[in-house]
């Protein structure tokens, strides 16, 4: 599972933006909207006929595979950095 | 097995050395092979962990631009299964879509199991696009 998002933000002119995020204590208070999150896609799957405990299983997988992601765009001197890990 | 191993144990078993002989020989044979060949033969292949995706560009303004892109191939592997929960109404809507757009590809007639083994043998493809304002590499590290 993630532990930390990192986020940095770099612009010209101004002071580069660092933001770290620990996924676990987020998820945490974000508890209420997540499990209203996952029973929407709970009474999505049914009404699609998609069988819940599998695409919970693969929602699961994806999210744990998440860790190592890194995505960095740099435009002159512009750049966008966010990492998973 | 080595040809020389081999030899010795022909040798053993038509009875013209004994097997103190052989075990010397064999172990004369070892000693006379240099360590690094075989802990290089022995090591196993690395698997790739990560695709990566970079671009080198430089834009109209002459300002240079760089992308580096990094998925774990466990997130695509997961992502694959993805497609398993795909209903079917939306796979035909899909295919409409493609064929609609001079496409055509059938995504029902693709199965999760071959795009495993897409993915298995991902980590031995590396693309390389050479233009005079832009460098892309795509590849399994």
């Amino acid at each position: 599972m993630p532990q930390l998002l990192t986020v940095r933000v770099k612009r010209p002119g101004g002071r580069p933006i660092r933001i770290w995020v620990p996924v676990l204590p987020v998820v945490l208070v974000l508890a209420p909207v997540v499990v209203l999150a996952l029973l929407a896609a709970a009474v999505a799957c049914l009404v699609y006929r998609i069988s819940v405990a599998r695409a919970l299983g693969t929602g699961w997988r994806i999210v744990s595979a998440l860790p190592g992601t890194r995505v960095d765009f740099t435009q002159g001197r512009t750049a966008v950095l966010v990492a998973i890990r | 097995m080595n040809e020389q191993r081999k030899d010795i144990l022909d040798l053993l078993a038509e009875g013209k050395i004994t097997a103190e002989e052989a075990e010397q020989l064999i172990a004369a044979l070892e000693r006379d092979q240099p360590p690094a060949a075989s802990s290089l033969d022995a090591r196993p292949k690395g698997k790739a962990k990560y695709l990566r995706v970079m671009v080198d560009a430089v834009d109209e303004n002459g300002e240079p631009g760089r992308i580096n892109v990094r998925v774990p191939l466990q997130l695509l592997r997961a992502g694959v299964r993805l497609t398993a929960l795909i209903p079917p109404q939306a796979l035909g809507k899909a295919n409409a879509e493609l064929h609609k757009s001079g496409v055509p590809f059938d995504l029902t007639q693709l199965k999760p199991e071959q795009l495993e083994a897409l993915l298995e043998h991902l980590d031995e493809m590396t693309v390389e696009v050479d233009q005079p304002d832009a460098k892309v590499r795509v590849f399994c590290e």
